[in-house]
């Protein structure tokens, strides 16, 4: 018996979080499913019925909804990868030795973009890239660009905030990942050779990776549920052009009152998410 | 023995009459709500001058009646969705505030009740309540639903050509267009040069798309949203010379129209960017105001031009009703409230602070239009509106999204007029086809 845990203590110690989440995690979850296999509006809730899977039909059979699929991932796919690059710039240029006091300042100041609230970032874009009053614009010469109202800029608006927003989040996981490399592996590769991209590749690298891969998770999540910034800034505007995935169910559920559909856009973007994350982990903790 | 009974039943009448008549002399605000004293009601207020304008008259109505008023402000694009939540939860509210295109649903889905409930009881009506004071068509447009009146107007507006006169004068124009095409053949191309607009018609995608700018090009242009079997009128010649007309006054408008809320065109029109825009009544102080205005001086009102089929003017605002949900003595105090906040004796200081009263008597006073230039516009576009401008019943929240995308993406030139109409048609007639409206479920009414 000793050095064993009884029953009673594991259940007392994980209990109350297994409680919490099944409260807000798996209740509502359960929930959004029931809601998805039923008609379920919110101004017709006399006409309450179950109705099988015609809502994921007609979900999966909208175009409109593998547009704004198609959106987003064009959004992860630009914004990403300048993410990855500007972050592991940022990682690399910190991680040389000396300028403590301007690294530490630095490494402070990449917390703010993060600190900013989704919806304050939005608000800002508003003002900053107004066509007449905005800075953008002055900074620019004086220029007369439309930004919110032209499709192709208003989506170029999107990725440049969420880069602005997130690559100090990638430079400091990658940061925190460089710090992990032994200091005598990494001195012992640079006396044989001057190369930084061999000592990158094969020193620095497998460090890096599970950093990466919870960066490639977790904006990937992110992106698929980016909401609030996008919301306060274009709306989805201009015509379509900005309406992302989630933006997309919130204007179903919570604009059109359909629950029982945006229930089941939901359901299928959590089946998208989770299937990207496998991949994610089996495809790059192999390399490792 | 029966003269007895006579008599009796003679001076019971009498005291019966008497005591009635005496009943409604004696009628008084303070004594009406002196059961409900405590009572707290929840209403929804907009962030509106109307709204601040009867927030600033509370304290009298909370002083003489004991009746406290919580009021809940949000903006209106979250208007609806928060009611809605807390009706479907059984929430706080008793008084619903109930833009023209909710009520339909509001009142299918028993949230509101008929004002009948509360005029029909004599301790608490108003004997002034003079229900036909209030303009018929805003009524009936904003309070009544299926031949039912729901709710009593509030801070009601019609659209209005507000335009800068001094702009105009240095064009060589002596006064506003009196039709669309002359706006946009005449006005424009004079006044669009030098980095100002002849106009701008607020378009971005939300109700303002629906409302402000596809509905307000349909409708005089002789089109409509449906026909009279409810099937989509879009593709008609009509509603598609509306709809190209938008498109070719959009070469007069500022770069990025639908991007632009209200907020965006009465900044530029009070800047002096645009010389005119198309806005509701509610936005007249703002323009007005040398603090938020640099054209305060030059801004002059006239009705929206007519189209080839009239003026038929975009006919927005609010209705209040008070809530099935509260409980006996919550709605008696709710009906108080909306009675108060809508009267006739109130909605002089209602318009003096800010407020659009829809009571006939209080623009009564020719002189009111020196002070308030927007009033005779006002009083003519509330002769000649459509009820039906955008429909009202319970399927607009899935309408109006399905106007607000093609709509603009009409206006981005993404898609044709032809294309993008036919577009909403078919989505607009599966979301009523699936309301029950073809079968024969629902009544055609909007």
């Amino acid at each position: 018996m000793r050095g064993q845990v009884s029953r009673r203590t594991i259940f007392a110690f994980i209990g109350p979080a297994v409680f919490g989440l099944a409260i807000v995690g798996i209740a509502p979850l359960l929930y959004a499913a029931w809601t998805s296999l039923h008609f379920f509006n919110l101004t017709k809730l006399k006409r309450v019925e179950f109705i099988g899977l015609e809502n994921y039909w007609t979900v999966l059979t909208d175009e409109v909804f593998w547009q704004a699929m198609g959106r987003t991932f064009f959004l992860l796919g630009t914004a990403l990868p300048l993410q990855l690059v500007l972050g592991l710039g940022i990682a690399l240029v910190l991680h040389k030795p000396g300028l403590t006091i301007l690294k530490t300042l630095a490494r402070l100041g990449l917390v703010l973009p993060m600190a900013t609230t989704y919806a304050v970032v939005g608000l800002l874009g508003q003002v900053m890239f107004n066509q007449k009053f905005g800075v953008v614009n002055q900074l620019l010469g004086g220029a007369n660009i439309n930004w919110i109202g032209d499709p192709t800029n208003a989506f170029a608006m999107i990725i440049f905030w969420d880069v602005w927003q997130w690559t100090p989040f990638v430079a400091l996981v990658l940061l925190a990942g460089l710090t992990m490399v032994p200091g005598e592996v990494e001195e012992a590769a640079r006396l044989e050779t001057k190369s930084w991209w061999k000592v990158l590749r094969y020193v620095q690298l497998p460090f890096l990776l599970p950093g990466l891969v919870a960066v490639l998770i977790l904006r990937t999540a992110d992106t698929l549920k980016l909401f609030d910034m996008v919301f306060t800034l274009t709306r989805g505007g201009p015509g379509a052009a900005t309406e992302f995935i989630s933006l997309m169910i919130q204007r179903v559920g919570f604009r059109g009152f359909d629950q029982g559909l945006a229930s089941a856009q939901a359901i299928i973007l959590l089946i998208i998410t989770i299937f990207l994350a496998q991949i994610y982990i089996r495809v790059f903790y192999k390399e490792v | 023995m029966r003269l007895g009974k006579l008599l009796c039943s003679a001076a019971l009448a009498s005291v019966m009459v008497t005591g009635a008549t005496a009943v409604s002399y004696a009628w008084s605000l303070a004594e009406a709500a002196k059961p409900y004293a405590g009572t707290t009601v929840d209403v929804v207020f907009l962030l509106r001058p109307g709204y601040d304008a009867i927030e600033a008259m509370l304290p009298a109505f909370e002083a003489e009646t004991g009746i406290k008023v919580n009021v809940i402000k949000h903006p209106y694009e979250n208007a609806l969705g928060e009611q809605v939540r807390d009706f479907v939860a059984g929430g706080d509210l008793d008084v619903a505030l109930i833009d023209l295109v909710w009520i339909g649903n509001f009142a299918e889905n028993d949230w509101i009740l008929p004002i009948d409930k509360f005029t029909s009881n004599p301790d608490l009506v108003d004997p002034e309540l003079d229900i036909d004071d209030f303009f018929p068509l805003v009524l009936n447009a904003f309070g009544g639903w299926n031949g039912t009146t729901y709710g009593l107007p509030v801070d009601n507006y019609s659209g209005l050509l507000f335009y800068n006169s001094c702009m105009l004068k240095d064009a060589g124009f002596d006064g506003p267009p009196e039709t669309w095409t002359e706006l946009k053949d005449v006005y424009g191309p004079a006044l669009t040069k030098d980095g100002k607009y002849a106009f701008a018609l607020q378009s971005k995608r939300n109700e303002t798309q629906s409302a402000d700018s596809f509905a307000r090009v349909i409708w005089p242009f002789g089109g409509s949203f449906l026909d009279e079997n409810f099937k989509s009128n879009l593709n008609s010649p009509e509603s598609q010379a509306g709809l190209q007309f938008r498109q070719d006054l959009m070469k007069y408008m500022p770069d990025g129209i639908v991007a632009y809320d209200h907020s965006e065109v009465v900044n530029a029109f009070a800047q002096g960017d645009v010389a005119m825009i198309t806005e509701w009544s509610a936005f007249y102080s703002g323009v007005m105001s040398p603090e938020t205005s640099k054209v305060a001086d030059c801004v002059e009102i006239a009705p929206e031009p007519k189209g080839p089929a009239g003026r038929k003017p975009a006919l927005g605002g609010f209705s209040m009703s008070v809530a099935a949900q509260a409980d006996e003595n919550e709605q008696a105090a709710a009906w108080l409230f909306i009675q108060w906040a809508t009267s006739k004796a109130n909605s002089g200081e209602y318009l003096e602070r800010g407020g659009v009263p829809a009571r006939q008597s209080a623009y009564a006073d020719p002189a009111l239009a020196e002070t308030y230039k927007f009033v005779p516009a006002l009083v003519e576009s509330w002769q000649d509106g459509v009820p039906e401008f955008r429909p009202r019943f319970a399927e607009w929240p899935e309408v109006t999204e399905i106007v607000q995308e093609w709509g603009t993406k009409i206006m981005l030139g993404e898609v044709t007029t032809e294309e993008g109409a036919t577009e909403i048609g078919t989505r607009m007639e599966a979301v009523l086809d699936a309301a029950g409206y073809y079968s024969g479920d629902k009544p055609l009414a909007q």
